[in-house]
């Protein structure tokens, strides 16, 4: 098996959603070029362009899908290509995280040997709420039909469950998790990308509506438009392009599992019974996969990107990734060690916390932090401690899940 | 008189002086899926037999709730914030999503029995829409 890794990562600023913006299309080839122009490619050398799809909603019941779910072939056109492989992906907000996982392995078969993995979105905004297609069914239209639950019914319904099973009080978790915003929220302000600049305290997160108990609106992410692209390459090639490539170590892909005890986002049941011991397997399936590829443990892992939706996705992906004890995750947090200056970095970027959620395209945010922290390259956001191993995690809806270690190839 | 109709055809039975959740089973390993599928959805099945109908238990457990605090807009304008939203847990394995009626949250703990009821969820000038709730079960 060939080596690969990634020579260069370019990000857009994250801006508002829910209204058009200058044209995707057009954002996302300046952003394509950006990183090309980092790799020092022309489009021509390119072997795939993978492109994530969106989540722009549909508008009209006569029209055939609409052209944002084909960014690859889109980008292509604008930029050019020679003899390239182009592949849309969709995986929910998982998607960037699944290109990139796809064009990973490609290089690591030698199918091909460098591929630009790319992808901007513009998110519907408030709560994600479905419409009934004249052809066919949405079955989460029929759940919020029924049920009422929003996306973040059911991140408060894991929090609930999460401070029940440790025996704690719901204000516990709560504290916690406006901690986590406050904590994101310092590295959003030093992030030149993020949208929101805001440095919030706790009690500016506890002060704020509650959305659904124990969640409180500003522990909820905003819904952005912003995008990325990222050079990927056979790590042989990669060595003569840049003195810092960062190697890929591992990247996997996770899906819905039979017997997840946990209720998974838009569903109506869970399915096969509570089969796994414990809940979120699904979400430490692709994670211990990736270990296991990167013949590594969660101890060797430095810094953690994960895609935090809310701030109790941050606290359950610790819990995952680490495979602590909950009670270790909540005294990482709590003695204030997700910092730059912590034992265990955590979104230093400032999370989807400060940048808001560009569904589809957010995985572009923690590759490129992490890009960023391994070549010592992210300014007042840099990790004091020596970095050489990330790791970041993607969560989507219908259960997809993308994980991938990063490290320095130098 | 309304007519009152099912929110969803097929979710639970009606008419009924006892509604029950539907389901279905597959014969050959006991999958039980809500609601009704074609198809089984054990990956360790051959999916060889077609799938029957069952009714699902109308008692379960709550694992989990929240209270959502905000009104959601057209066309589910009819949930109105404060509501409540639970996970029921039922002998049967499975976990399902419901609206919760309670005179108040404060009474919710994880763990207390709760019970199917099939009630009015909204009105509109013709009909009376009818939904699964769960509710507890305070004394027996």
């Amino acid at each position: 098996m060939k080596n690969s890794a990634i020579v260069s990562v370019a990000i857009t600023e994250w801006t508002a959603a829910g209204s058009p913006t200058p044209l995707l299309i057009d954002r996302l080839a300046e952003v394509a070029v950006k990183a090309l122009r980092e790799a020092k490619m022309k489009p021509g050398q390119l072997d795939a362009i993978i492109a994530n799809t969106t989540a722009i909603p549909f508008d009209n019941k006569s029209y055939i899908t609409t052209s944002a779910q084909h960014f690859a072939h889109r980008l292509a056109e604008r930029i050019g290509i020679k003899d390239a492989q182009c592949i849309n992906v969709c995986a929910a907000c998982a998607s960037a995280s699944i290109a990139f996982a796809l064009a990973d392995s490609l290089i690591k078969t030698g199918s091909i040997k460098s591929a630009l993995v790319a992808g901007i979105d513009n998110s519907p905004s408030g709560f994600y709420l479905a419409g009934q297609s004249v052809l066919d069914p949405d079955p989460y239209a029929a759940v919020i039909k029924v049920t009422g639950a929003t996306n973040p019914s059911y991140w408060a319904m894991w929090a609930r469950r999460r401070a029940y099973e440790m025996g704690e009080p719901i204000e516990k978790i709560k504290e916690l998790m406006a901690f986590v915003k406050e904590m994101h929220s310092v590295y959003g302000a030093r992030n030149p990308y993020a949208r929101y600049k805001r440095i919030f305290s706790t009690k500016d997160v506890l002060s704020s509506p509650v959305v659904c108990d124990p969640l409180h609106l500003y522990m909820i992410c905003g819904t952005s438009t912003g995008g990325g692209a990222a050079v990927l390459m056979d790590g042989e090639i990669a060595k003569k392009i840049t003195e810092k490539p960062v190697n890929i170590a591992a990247s996997t892909v996770g899906g819905p599992i039979y017997g997840e005890p946990m209720p998974r986002l838009r569903v109506f049941s869970t399915v096969g019974g509570k089969s796994a011991e414990k809940p979120f397997k699904e979400w430490r399936i692709p994670i211990e996969r990736a270990y296991k590829l990167a013949g590594i443990n969660a101890d060797d892992i430095d810094i953690i990107e994960c895609h935090d939706t809310s701030c109790f996705h941050t606290i359950n992906w610790i819990d995952q990734i680490m495979g602590w004890e909950r009670e270790e995750t909540d005294k990482l947090i709590e003695k204030k060690q997700i910092g730059h200056d912590g034992i265990l970095p955590v979104n230093l970027s400032g999370g989807t916390a400060s940048f808001g959620e560009a569904v589809m395209s957010q995985a572009f945010i923690m590759i490129h932090e992490l890009f960023r922290q391994l070549r010592n390259e992210a300014q007042e956001r840099q990790a004091k401690k020596n970095l050489n191993i990330g790791l970041c995690t993607a969560y989507g809806a219908y259960g997809a899940y993308g994980c991938i270690i990063l490290e320095k190839g130098w | 008189m309304k007519r009152k109709i099912p929110i969803i055809d097929g979710l639970f039975e009606w008419p009924s002086d006892n509604p029950r959740l539907i389901g279905t089973k597959c014969p050959l390993c006991g999958s039980v899926q809500f609601p009704k599928s074609s198809v089984c959805n054990n990956p360790e099945c051959d999916h060889s037999a077609p799938l029957t109908e069952c009714f699902l238990s109308t008692e379960g457990h709550l694992y989990t709730y929240t209270v959502h605090h905000y009104d959601l807009p057209e066309p589910f304008q009819y949930h109105k914030g404060p509501y409540i939203v639970g996970a029921i847990e039922l002998p049967e394995g499975l976990i399902i999503i419901s609206k919760i009626r309670a005179p108040n949250e404060k009474i919710l703990k994880i763990g207390m029995k709760m019970r199917l009821k099939v009630d009015v969820l909204y009105e509109d000038d013709n009909n009376a829409y009818l939904n699964y709730f769960f509710e507890p079960v305070i004394s027996e």
